[in-house]
């Protein structure tokens, strides 16, 4: 029997009894099905290619959690720079606020790694081995046999071996496409705990494109949800015209409004619903209702677009505002959000400086100084090795440094970690003062600075202390 | 008399009460929870005044947003839906005004200690103990008004949302009660009766049954009543409810170890914690699914209504914490979040999106109601809306990142594993500097969005009439066959496969060889029997819970029951077992008095809220701070200093680590000893006196609660400390420093540089 | 684990539940089954879980496995420097591998106080024969790795790790001969200011 039709009172994807009905959605021609095919090809491609390109030594993107080094389109960054993923996760949020204001949740139709995978791979190769809706209907329901089996096993495998191809991509994502072959040679004994992630997430890809698939977005995932509240009555949606389509009639009914109720948005939706009943949870834009009904309007030799991307606003009849309040804060926020990335970006030195006090006694007198005793690091982003110089600045007269006072060579992405000693003589001793470590590279294109303070005894009591020697010596001659 | 139409008027007088209360409080607690923030990035906005303080505000923060803000909130809900539900106004107007003037005194009393450094030293418990009693008074005050209505009622089942105020009240009761028994040493100070880890144990089962259960169970209560309202549609599934409800309590409870994970709580408690944060997600997501399903069907109106905005993204929230919830109890993910930032960005996607927006929707739905006035301004509550949501998306990526990148940087070692790659605290905290200032910035513009609430609520109610709710109904007696005795309650299937499942669960996990395998064989035989029955019973079942629901005694009995399992099997093994021989191979000396005055400043100071005194069992920790914790070297700790957050290093170990002057200097100035630290300045420690006077009283109570100190005189106290100060000030002369011996820093570096002193335990068998 | 009671299934013909409460109504809708299975799920697992370790006692306790981690760690330690005698300390303060990269370290990290001539300067001596915290090589080991607080020589085995400090007493031992006399030296006085 067919699933029951869809309501605003049920899950079309939760039975009675609880179990789960497996959609069949037919399949759809048109501009929008041939234009998502094509751009999601070209996303599932640039997906896969990053790790094989190298930009500066690096493939495109390599996060080397183990080195803690992050290669992005030839820029480096350590683990001190981390940070500015965050303005990655924020942007990536703004930019969906501000979109789907706009478009409302095209993020789910068009660019969604789920709905990517799964329209145009997955259900690709569902398509290939089992034939059309009703053919795909017909063998699920079908008693076991040799052919059923046969069908099964391959398309399983064939979502099996997918599976691991992405979750093996992701992996060189983290350690080089080099290593993941290294890895994938050896036994899985070998790479323990990398065969166990592979093994993990190869599992996950394949029950949720293979069997869980809208689940997912009505049940599991946040964003869509909060795309739908974050949507009004301007955004762009995909909805039915009701005053074009209503009331709804066969071809020649009198009265009858456009829709022919021939049901075919309803055959098509991956989710579950009937697109006319207005805007729901489960509707992630995919716009195979559009081509469907888009279809039949050509056939009947009715305009199209009785179903189509536009604003409830438009659908009441109006014009769609496309400046409001809130696009324009959006837009403003987002300008803002990208200048201060930029700005950050900017921030980005070849080189980062850590100055920080030896531990133990905070400084320490001897007989004629006051020292103090700090540890400098420093990181060398850079692809080759570098030289550095360390300047004191704002220093007093008298300070006396020792370590660190040549050239100080780093290695290509390493580190130096080394001592930096202070003394001031007894007697220019004169309280806490602060100053400034500045590294620079030979030619003085960059530097970083640290401020630090110079420590020492209360002056009072160092003062005495020499009163007391001093008479001592008087005395003793 | 029966038959009789009536009309009855709610007692809403006291719903617009809490109503302004919550929005007045949010806003105090929010803006003190971005003063704290911004503390952490500017240290100058501690005033180096000692009640501005990170570590006396946080405190306040926390309490504020958590009793303050949601509790008002939480009051107001109840008492509305809780009227309306069972058709019955409140029961005493007296009680109910007693309840509003009682909290607010409360909240009133706490803003006024807490800074002043008057606390217990515990999270969420930090009020003195006779705030303790107040508390206590309203609570009680709180549940007699609320069950009088109930027995006053006119509608005779209980609908769900009053299942989850049941539990909240009974549950709340017990865990503040018991993680709040102290001992007074004075009318200002007290120490809990539980030492180490029983107080850790403690403090975590209230801590994180405190989340379950005063922001949770009534706001899902809440949101059974509101969400349906607002949508107009019908509840999604009773049957969820039901489910989702037994299990939420009862699993909850159990959870409460996963806030001490890897830690020296013995074993079995953590496996228990972490096995039942994972069977939580499952029950959370019920309640999450229904409120969502339930929106679904008004999915259309999210575009226009600021309310089911709101709500859906509560939801959504909700959703997403109680995913990442049993996530953060792994004990692996959890070696790698825990005490960082990433926690608190997980606490605050929920009370920020979960308790902050249910009670905006809340709000923006009640307005209208209890005013009988359009809200002034849908546009800006759609405003509020954007606002709040960008706030949460920046708060939440900087904690994640920040959380993520100091936890990495942490754990990360070189030369093959043996080094640590940034053995210097202070790398790891300035990598995450630009991310605590993001979190300024989500913070802020959440709290402008409250702001927008509180000034659409002031131009809605201005000028407004208030306005109570009224009904009609008939005025006659319940039928007469709804009562369900006592046996009827504890005598059915349901109860009793309950209590036999737990019970043989318990004499599997706990029992020797035999008593455990009689307990799997009657857990399995219980199991099999249940779902065998199943078929043919669930509708005399179903039957039972329908008439359980008539009877509002034996409900909250059964809750009582399910709720107090997980805490009795979790912490009477604990507080049983004898101190002395529950202590692993070291035990700690007990502090001498002027050590103890100086741990008394440590905790006024609340550097607990920074630094954790606890090694976990994991390699970059040992490597970082010394060998792991045990259990013995914090036997003697009323109240326990595990904490929960290392913005600053652990400090188990660090006693003879550093000089007396480190110390000093690192007090007067940290930047002075740690460029770009951010802890604040202490100058106030140098230029006080400690109070020598207070030490007797706390040491008879220490001693009371068991603490080996010898039977000292007052005399031989002040003689003690006058000496071992006099060696620390003498000691600092000779490294270059002046302070007089009787200032509170000296005490507090004693305390400092005991930590981690603890004797080996030679025979396990005599206890000393 | 725990049977939950069933209520009665709903009227065939009427989805709704009889009772509304203030005007709230209720539909009885079934769970979705991989719901209910994510339940019982955790359950079964929490019963293997607790198997495992609280019962079979297979899986180890955190003490046992991070003390196992920390004898891996120790093992590692001693594979990169096999060298805690004062014999091999020796040995390799005669091989060129060692020495040299000991110089490597020495010059960045040690000559700031103990210059690069070794003659000291901040620091003491570590040419002459005289020794302030003893002079056999793993002597000198322990007070480079452990350092002298007091006298700000910083404890140097968590910055560089055994193998370094290893080689650097190498490079130090370079400077010496095996048997040479060790005396005792009760402070060390910097020399004048230049």
């Amino acid at each position: 029997m067919a699933a029951p039709q869809p309501n605003r009172d049920f899950v079309t994807t939760i039975r009675d009894d609880g179990s789960r009905p497996f959609l069949f959605p037919a399949d759809t021609h048109g501009r929008f099905t041939t234009a998502r095919r094509i751009w999601s090809l070209l996303l599932i491609a640039f997906y896969l290619s990053l790790p094989w390109i190298k930009i500066n030594g690096y493939p495109a993107v390599f996060l080397d959690v183990a080195l803690r080094r992050f290669h992005l389109f030839g820029l480096t960054l350590a683990a001190q720079d981390v940070w500015l993923m965050f303005f990655l996760i924020t942007g990536l949020g703004f930019s969906l606020f501000f979109v789907t204001a706009l478009f409302g949740r095209i993020w789910c139709g068009w660019a969604c790694p789920h709905t990517v995978f799964l329209d145009h791979v997955y259900r690709r190769i569902e398509r290939a081995i089992d034939g059309d809706a009703i053919e795909r209907r017909r063998l699920d329901e079908a008693p076991a046999s040799g052919g059923k089996l046969f069908k099964r096993v391959l398309k399983h495998s064939l979502y099996i071996l997918v599976s691991a191809v992405i979750a093996h991509l992701f992996l060189a994502y983290f350690v080089s496409l080099p290593e993941v072959w290294v890895m994938v040679s050896a036994a899985p004994t070998a790479h323990w705990s990398a065969f166990a992630f592979m093994a993990v997430f190869t599992g996950i890809l394949y029950f949720n494109f293979g069997w869980f698939r809208e689940q997912l977005c009505i049940v599991i995932c946040p964003y869509g949800r909060l795309q739908s509240a974050l949507i009004d009555d301007n955004s762009l949606v995909i909805g039915y015209d009701t005053n074009r389509g209503e009331p709804r009639g066969k071809v020649g009914t009198e009265g009858a409004g456009s829709c022919v109720a021939c049901n075919r948005c309803v055959q098509v939706c991956p989710t579950g619903i009937d697109i006319r009943q207005g805007l729901q949870l489960e509707c992630v834009g995919c716009t195979a209702c559009i081509d469907a009904c888009d279809d039949v309007m050509t056939r009947l030799h009715r305009p199209r677009g009785l179903i189509r991307y536009d604003s409830q606003t438009a659908f009441a009849g109006k014009a769609t505002r496309w400046f409001r309040p809130r696009t324009l804060l959006y837009g403003v926020l987002l300008l803002i959000g990208a200048s201060v990335a930029t700005w950050a970006l900017s921030t980005i030195r070849p080189a980062n400086l850590g100055v920080t006090r030896i531990i133990g006694a905070p400084y320490i007198v001897s007989a004629d100084y006051v020292r103090n005793q700090f540890l400098v690091r420093i990181v060398n982003k850079q692809n080759g090795p570098a030289e550095f110089l360390l300047h004191l600045d704002a220093a007093p007269a008298g300070l006396r440094q020792t370590g660190l006072l040549g050239p100080i060579p780093v290695d290509a992405l390493g580190e130096v970690v080394q001592p930096l000693v202070l003394q001031q003589p007894r007697s220019d001793y004169h309280g806490p003062f602060h100053f400034t470590v500045r590294i620079t590279d030979p030619a003085g294109h960059f530097h970083l600075e640290r401020q630090v303070e110079f420590l020492g005894p209360d002056v009072r009591l160092l003062r005495e202390e020499e009163e007391e020697k001093k008479e001592h010596h008087e005395t003793r001659h | 008399m029966s038959g009789q139409k009536i009309t009855i008027e709610y007692n809403d007088r006291v719903v617009r009460q809490f109503l302004l209360a919550t929005v007045i409080w949010g806003a105090v607690g929010m803006l003190v929870g971005v003063l704290i923030a911004a503390q952490l990035n500017f240290w100058q906005l501690n005033f180096a005044t000692p009640w501005l303080t990170f570590g006396r505000l946080r405190p306040l923060h926390t309490n504020a947003v958590i009793f303050a803000f949601v509790g008002n909130m939480m009051f107001a809900g109840v008492y509305y839906s809780t009227q309306r539900l069972v058709k019955a106004r409140l029961a005493s107007d007296f009680l109910s005004a007693l309840h509003f003037w009682g909290w607010q005194f409360i909240i009133v009393c706490a803003a006024v200690t807490l800074p002043l450094g008057l606390t217990r030293g515990k999270e969420y418990a930090e009020l003195i103990w006779p705030i303790n009693l107040m508390v206590v008074l309203i609570w009680v005050v709180f549940a007699v008004n609320f069950f009088w209505t109930l027995a006053r009622r006119r509608e005779p089942a209980l609908y769900v949302a009053i299942w989850f105020y049941i539990s909240t009240i009974v549950t709340i009761a017990m865990l503040y009660i018991v993680n709040h028994l102290s001992i007074p040493t004075s009318l200002l100070h007290s120490y809990p009766v539980f030492s180490g880890v029983q107080d850790a144990l403690v403090q975590w089962w209230y801590g994180h049954n405190a989340v379950a259960f005063f922001l949770t169970t009534p706001i899902l209560g809440i949101m059974y009543y509101f969400l349906p309202k607002a949508a107009e549609r019908p509840v999604y599934s009773y049957r969820l409810s039901v489910v989702h409800f037994w299990s939420l309590v009862f699993v909850y409870i159990w959870a409460g170890p996963h806030h001490l994970l890897n830690t020296a709580l013995p074993g079995w408690l953590q496996n228990l914690g972490m096995t039942f944060s994972l069977m939580l997600w499952a029950p959370s997501w019920g309640g999450m699914l229904n409120g969502l399903l339930t929106l679904r069907g008004a999915w259309h109106k999210l575009r226009t209504d600021p309310v089911l905005k709101f709500y859906a993204a509560a939801v959504t929230f909700y959703g997403m914490s109680t995913f990442e919830g049993p996530l953060l109890s792994i004990k692996s993910v959890n070696a790698l979040a825990h005490y960082t930032d990433w926690i608190i960005g997980h606490v605050h996607a929920g009370t920020l999106g979960w308790n902050g927006f249910m009670a905006a929707g809340m709000i923006y739905w009640l307005l209208p109601r209890l005013w009988n006035k359009p809200l002034y301004s849908t546009a800006l509550a759609n405003l509020h809306f954007w606002i709040g949501t960008v706030g949460i998306l920046l708060y939440v990526a900087a904690m994640w990142t920040s959380g993520i990148t100091q936890g990495l940087m942490l754990n990360a070692t070189t030369e093959h594993g043996t080094v640590l790659a940034y053995p210097n605290f202070l790398d790891t905290l300035n990598t995450i500097r630009p991310m605590m200032l993001m979190r300024v910035i989500g913070g802020g513009l959440y709290l402008a969005g409250w702001f927008l609430l509180v000034y659409n609520f002031y131009r809605t109610v201005k000028g407004a009439a208030p306005v109570n709710g009224t009904i009609e109904v008939y005025d006659e007696a319940p039928a007469p066959d709804a009562k369900l005795s006592l046996a009827g309650t504890f005598f059915s299937a349901p109860t009793v496969f309950w209590f036999l499942a737990v019970g043989f669960g318990s004499m599997w996990m706990f029992g020797t060889d035999l008593v455990s395998t009689a307990g799997i064989v009657g857990a399995v035989a219980c199991l099999i029997a249940a779902f065998a029955l199943v078929p043919s019973r669930s509708k005399a079942w179903g039957g039972w819970y329908e008439k359980l629901l008539l009877n509002a005694l034996p409900f909250t009995l059964l809750v009582f029951f399910a709720v107090v399992a997980g805490g009795l099997i979790q912490i009477i093994p604990t507080v049983l077992v004898q101190k002395a021989k529950n202590v692993e191979d070291r035990i700690q000396t007990p502090y001498t008095p002027l050590e103890l005055a100086g741990r008394d400043i440590y905790i006024r100071e609340g550097c607990y809220l920074c630094h954790s005194q606890m090694i976990r069992t994991l390699v970059p920790d040992i490597l970082r701070y010394g060998d792991y914790s045990r259990l013995g070297e914090s036997i003697y700790d009323h109240p326990f200093q595990w904490g929960s957050k290392r913005t600053g290093p652990d400090l188990a170990r660090v006693g003879v680590k550093y000089p007396n002057v480190w110390h000093l200097r690192h007090m007067e100035d940290p930047r002075a000893i740690s460029p770009g630290s951010n802890m604040p300045t202490y100058p106030w420690l140098l230029n006080h006196s400690y109070n020598a006077s207070v030490l007797p009283a706390k040491i008879k109570v220490q001693r009371m609660l068991g603490v080996p100190y010898g039977p000292l005189t007052a005399q031989q106290i002040f003689d003690s400390m006058d000496e071992q100060a006099k060696g620390i000030a003498k000691d600092l002369r000779t490294a270059g420093a002046y302070v007089d011996s009787d200032k509170e820093i000296v005490a507090l570096i004693s305390y400092l540089q005991t930590l981690g002193k603890s004797l080996p335990v030679i025979t396990k068998s005599a206890p000393r | 684990m725990t049977p939950t009671p069933k209520p009665p299934l709903p009227d065939e013909n009427d989805p709704l539940r009889p009772h509304s409460f203030d005007g709230i109504q209720e539909y009885d809708k079934r769970l979705p089954n991989w719901w209910l299975i994510t339940l019982y799920g955790s359950i079964i697992f929490w019963a293997g879980y607790w198997f495992y370790y609280e019962r079979a006692h297979i899986g180890h306790t955190n003490a046992q496995i991070v003390e196992q981690e920390l004898a891996v760690i120790e093992a590692t330690r001693l594979a990169n420097a096999p060298v805690l005698d004062d014999a091999s300390l020796w040995k390799m303060s005669r091989n060129p591998v060692f020495v040299d990269a000991g110089r490597a370290t020495f010059e960045t990290t040690c000559v700031s106080c103990h210059t690069k001539e070794l003659t000291g300067m901040i620091g003491p001596n570590l040419v002459d024969r005289l020794w302030i915290h003893g002079g056999r090589p793993t002597e000198i080991y322990a007070t480079v790795t452990q350092g002298v607080l007091a006298k700000g020589m910083p404890p140097w085995g968590p910055v560089l790790g055994p193998k370094k400090i290893s080689e650097t007493v190498a490079y130090i031992l370079s400077h010496h001969q095996e048997g040479e006399p060790i005396e005792v030296q009760a402070a060390w006085v910097p020399p004048p200011p230049k």
